[in-house]
């Protein structure tokens, strides 16, 4: 498309140091592929897009470096406590929780994570 | 209504009573076995179920109580354990939607097909009659295509909003996209089917898809607008095609099965700045409107405004027992001193400017002219800072992703209960003055809070209402449902309907919009799925 005309030029704006930015904010692992399904996630990943959010935010309690079992943690996010959502094996897999509930287990605590 | 649709709600919305039940494995538990659908017998479950694992295997199908249990949590009120899932099965192509939509019609198996089942007060997976089972497509979950040239992206179901969002950044593409409230889990297929809204210009999130792909119930494939053209270019561009526009008829419908959808995406603005008025009075409520309804229907402000009372943005972050003690009313002058202490207003209503320096600069000075004559404190970034309300809102406003919302379910004691009541009314500011002063007549009169916000539209006014309970309690789970029925019945014989509401309430709202328009949707309904097999009792439609 020629950049002379006027959705050149909007494309050019666009295009400016937001892009830039975006690109900084790219999580270091390989993302989703144009028609394929999400392929398995690494805790860290799981926790940073989901948990996160709730957890040691405004919302939810921390649970990182509070050494919480993981059947314990396996078991709450299949029914969900209270006010937070149960999550079912579509959403993370079964491989997924796995592997998230031995790294919360052992996980650090970390700063600036603060708890409701 | 025909005899056919009396048939139909009879054997489908009978309930639980008299309705059989085996205790095959339900999310029930063992004292309240959750019922097959009334016309099938256990062999007919049992068979359908193993027919279903021939299709997705074994690992994807769940039946037995522990596997269902994920499916079966709900925040709506749902005092007699009605909305409970018998099963679950988990495609992962239109090929095997296909499948088991032909199975379903053989043993005459209900499936509740949801995208990502998160829509939180609406009440997520479970179904709005017994004996569903419910089709998760979160599996599906490909982007198909992505134009930057021209906006535009074509998704299944499964995708959720931060799936979309972390494509467009890994690709550098300078594209936004328009988040409900619980954007990384929640489906921009699903979400948008339910006619959901979002808050930046593109957030009538109907009003911005374009074409579907639709697995019909006796399991055809049919793509709507330009999709069925074969070498058409402008699937994803030109919304009409030809004839009777059908898209409408897949949505808060169950006609069919939506596998693909369009939809158009926001190129980002060279500037994008946030807004919030803070209003000190309750009474402010018409005052907010009046001055707001110009701006929205000239579109100078071209997203959906929040209006939020200060008690709905306290429960965002706050526990009730923060601001009162457990068991006294949330009186007013305990409210306004908290709101106060959180750099917040009694009503406290986001909006945001996007263009470019030239645009933005024309227009702020006319809204601030308009908005600081109602009696408001024009803020921005400058002002609020990390106010994490205005972080919030600043958020979701340029398509940004946060879980704050579910803090709300942490207001009242244990937590956990929420059902979203969202009455419409024209964006005129008498309007919601009459609709706040009966909201909180009938809240308080059953002992809940007016947790409250208005979405000002283009020329419309969502009142939405966030019902927030403790589901542990038993007896308030009770008051919630009683409240929540009474609210839709005194404010619909006012006129105010609502616009979505939760499978705790979808026959009770479907009665309001009248006996003519339920008939014409249950004729459609029993030609295109006589066997009544997919979602029967969605939007009330049997």
């Amino acid at each position: 498309m020629p950049e002379t005309d006027s959705t050149g030029l909007l494309r050019g704006l666009l295009a400016s140091g937001a892009v830039a930015a975006m690109a900084l904010a790219a999580p270091a692992i390989a993302g989703q592929k144009l028609g394929e399904p999400q392929s398995i996630r690494a805790p860290e990943v799981i926790y940073a897009k989901t948990c996160g959010y709730c957890h040691g935010r405004n919302v939810g309690p921390i649970i990182l470096g509070r050494g919480l079992p993981a059947e314990s943690v396996k078991y709450i996010v299949r029914h969900g406590q209270n006010g937070m959502p149960a999550f079912r094996p579509t959403e993370v897999k079964p491989e997924e929780l796995e592997a998230l509930a031995a790294w919360v287990e052992k996980s650090d605590a970390r700063k600036g994570e603060h708890g409701q | 209504m025909s005899d056919l649709n009396l048939d139909r709600r009879g054997l489908l919305g009978a309930g639980i009573i008299g309705a059989a039940s085996f205790g095959l494995g339900t999310g029930a538990s063992a004292k309240n076995p959750a019922p097959l659908a009334p016309h099938m017998t256990k062999a007919d479950y049992a068979g359908a179920m193993k027919a279903f694992r021939g299709v997705v295997g074994a690992e994807w199908v769940f039946g037995d109580e522990e596997a269902v249990a994920p499916y079966a949590k709900v925040y709506v009120p749902d005092p007699m354990n009605r909305h409970v899932p018998i099963g679950a099965v988990c495609p992962e192509s239109v090929e095997q939607v296909q499948e088991l939509v032909r199975i379903a019609n053989q043993y005459k198996q209900p499936l509740w097909p949801v995208s990502t089942g998160k829509n939180m007060g609406y009440g997520m997976t479970a179904p709005a009659t017994p004996g569903q089972v419910v089709l998760d497509l979160k599996r599906m979950n490909r982007i198909l295509e992505v134009d930057a040239d021209l906006g535009t992206c074509l998704l299944e179901p499964g995708v959720t909003y931060q799936q979309l969002k972390d494509y467009l950044v890994e690709n550098n593409i300078p594209l936004w996209i328009d988040v409900p409230t619980v954007g990384p889990i929640a489906s921009p297929v699903g979400n948008t089917l339910d006619r959901g809204v979002g808050y930046t210009p593109y957030g009538e999130h109907f009003m911005f898809q374009c074409g579907m792909e639709v697995v019909l119930a006796d399991g055809q494939v049919m793509r709507t607008g330009m999709g069925s053209i074969k070498g058409s270019t402008a699937w994803q561009a030109f919304k009409w095609g030809y004839g009777p526009y059908l898209d409408g008829l897949f949505t808060q419908s169950n006609f069919g099965v939506v596998t693909k959808m369009g939809l158009w995406l926001m190129p980002k603005p060279p500037v994008y700045k946030p807004f919030m008025i803070r209003h000190p009075n309750m009474e402010d409520t018409p005052k907010i409107i009046e001055a707001m309804r110009p701006l929205r229907v000239s579109n100078l402000v071209a997203n959906c405004n929040l209006m939020m009372s200060a008690s709905y943005q306290l429960a965002m972050f706050k526990r009730r027992n923060e601001i009162v003690p457990d068991g006294a009313p949330l009186d007013e002058v305990s409210l306004k001193k908290a709101a106060k202490a959180n750099g917040l207003g009694m009503w406290n209503t986001y909006f945001a400017l996007y263009g470019t320096e030239q645009t933005v600069g024309a227009i702020e000075p006319i809204i601030r002219a308009s908005l600081t004559a109602s009696g408001g404190e024009v803020l921005t970034a400058a002002e609020m800072g990390d106010n994490p309300w205005f972080h919030h809102h600043a958020t979701l406003m340029e398509g940004g992703l946060n879980l704050d919302e579910i803090g709300l379910l942490r207001w009242r004691g244990a937590g956990g209960g929420l059902a979203w009541f969202a009455p419409v009314a024209a964006a005129r500011g008498v309007e919601a003055e009459r609709q706040t002063a009966l909201a909180r007549e009938i809240v308080e009169k059953w002992g809940f809070d007016y947790t409250a916000a208005y979405a000002i539209g283009w020329r419309d006014l969502h009142h939405i209402l966030a019902l927030l309970f403790d589901k542990s309690d038993a007896e308030q789970e009770k008051k919630a449902d009683s409240c929540y029925r009474e609210l839709v019945t005194r404010f619909g014989a006012q006129g105010w309907a609502s616009y979505r509401t939760g499978v705790n309430s979808m026959d009770l709202v479907a009665q309001q919009y009248g006996a003519v328009n339920r008939d014409f949707n249950a004729r459609i309904k029993h030609a295109v799925d006589p066997n009544g097999i997919l979602a029967p009792g969605k939007s009330g439609i049997i």
